[in-house]
């Protein structure tokens, strides 16, 4: 063992370019940088989730590209009122996602039927459907909050552990 | 404009003798009251004849009556504005005039509890009209539709009978239209519960998405305590 090295026998090519992490910390840092929203719009929420996709706060630099299949997508974006109608609709959607998957579910419509949670035809907040990740709150949350709320499950993601077993 | 309305009202009152009960013309509006049997033929003069000839059918839609003109608060409007609202008083039993109209209005809330109201417009004549028909049975509603006469009536008429529950007679596809599939009742009514009857939830065992009894009661609005040791609010319930 040479003096001052970690012991794994990779010292002589670290200041080739090479550099070492866990794989965990790898798995995370794709999946957080390239977190693809399922376009799951349903009332003016949605309008705010473009505003946020839009040039001004430009979700793309997080990596965050909205898709138009959920085959293809890792998150999806609840922005709106969920309706019973559209309820079997949603929860189709989200199983037709690949895992590892996340939801987040933004306003108050979503969050737990908000405005409409004494109304007949909506539901009383998406998590009756499908597991939600993030609550954004906000009638409707501003851009800014739905990055904030994108940027929580970032933080959210990093903290698992797909390979390295926890300790309990 | 309402000299335009006022010529059409007499042409109206002189073309369509006896096809319409009464004919408002009001803040530069003018609108009929048509009875049932002689609905279609109202709209097909109004459609066709070369003095009204109201091509587009801008809007229909069903109404329910039954609790028209009773008020759920009170207010009190004064010099310096608005009182907070109070809940609405029964009649007073000793007062036979208040009596008398809650029985009258309970007994035209029986007999004439549905009603489709259509506002029609004539692009060539740049005219405007209201036109009105009360169902004859409020148990099972009917309306014959229109649907020939303006094509645009269809979804219109879908959504009255989805709802409120009146039926058009000769429709092609009379189907719900905005609420859920299999969904039961009539939301519009004015009996109909406002959290409904079933609420949805996922089901992870059998791995769909499931329709419960409503688990929720509609709580009525009541309106708030105020504190009357305040000095504020005390001093201004004094001077009133």
């Amino acid at each position: 063992m040479e003096k001052g090295g970690t012991g794994v026998g990779i010292e002589g090519v670290l200041d080739k370019g090479f550099v070492t992490t866990t794989a965990d910390k790898l798995i995370n840092w794709a999946r957080t940088g390239s977190m693809w929203p399922v376009t799951f719009g349903l009332a003016c929420c949605a309008v705010e989730m473009m505003h946020a996709g839009g040039a001004r706060y430009d979700l793309d630099r997080f990596g965050i590209i909205f898709r138009p299949s959920p085959r293809q997508s890792d998150v999806m974006i609840v922005a709106g009122t969920l309706t019973n109608k559209m309820a079997p609709a949603l929860r189709k959607v989200y199983d037709q996602m690949a895992e590892p998957r996340w939801v987040i579910s933004m306003g108050s419509c979503a969050n737990g039927g908000g405005y409409y949670h004494d109304s007949y035809a909506v539901m009383r907040g998406c998590d009756r459907v499908v597991p939600v990740d993030i609550y954004v709150p906000g009638c409707p949350p501003t851009a800014e909050a739905l990055l904030y709320g994108i940027l929580q499950l970032q933080s959210k993601i990093r903290r698992t552990s797909t390979i390295a077993r926890q300790l309990s | 404009m309402s000299s335009k309305l006022e010529e059409l009202q007499a042409y109206l009152n002189s073309h369509l003798e006896g096809k319409f009960t009464s004919s408002v013309l009001a803040w530069g509006e003018l609108s009929l009251e048509i009875p049932v049997r002689s609905w279609l033929d109202v709209c097909n003069f109004l459609r066709h004849d070369e003095q009204t000839q109201f091509e587009q059918l801008s809007d229909l839609c069903g109404v329910d009556y039954s609790t028209y003109g009773q008020a759920e608060w009170d207010t009190q409007a004064s010099s310096t504005g608005f009182s907070r609202a109070v809940p609405a008083q029964a009649p007073d039993l000793f007062d036979f005039d208040q009596v008398k109209a809650q029985a009258t209005a309970s007994e035209t809330a029986t007999t004439k509890r549905f009603a489709v109201v259509i506002h029609l417009l004539s692009l060539k004549h740049n005219r405007r009209i209201r036109l009105r028909t009360f169902c004859e049975d409020h148990t099972y509603p009917v309306v014959p539709s229109i649907v020939r006469i303006w094509s645009s009536a269809n979804w219109y008429e879908r959504e009255a009978f989805d709802l409120v529950g009146i039926m058009f007679n000769y429709h092609p596809d009379l189907r719900r239209i905005l609420t859920d599939y299999g969904f039961i009742g009539h939301p519009l009514r004015k009996d109909f519960p406002l959290a409904g009857q079933v609420e949805m939830r996922y089901d992870p065992l059998q791995r769909r998405v499931i329709y419960e009894p409503v688990s929720i009661v509609t709580q009525p609005s009541v309106p708030r305590v105020i504190r009357q040791d305040q000095p504020s609010i005390a001093s201004q319930e004094s001077s009133r």
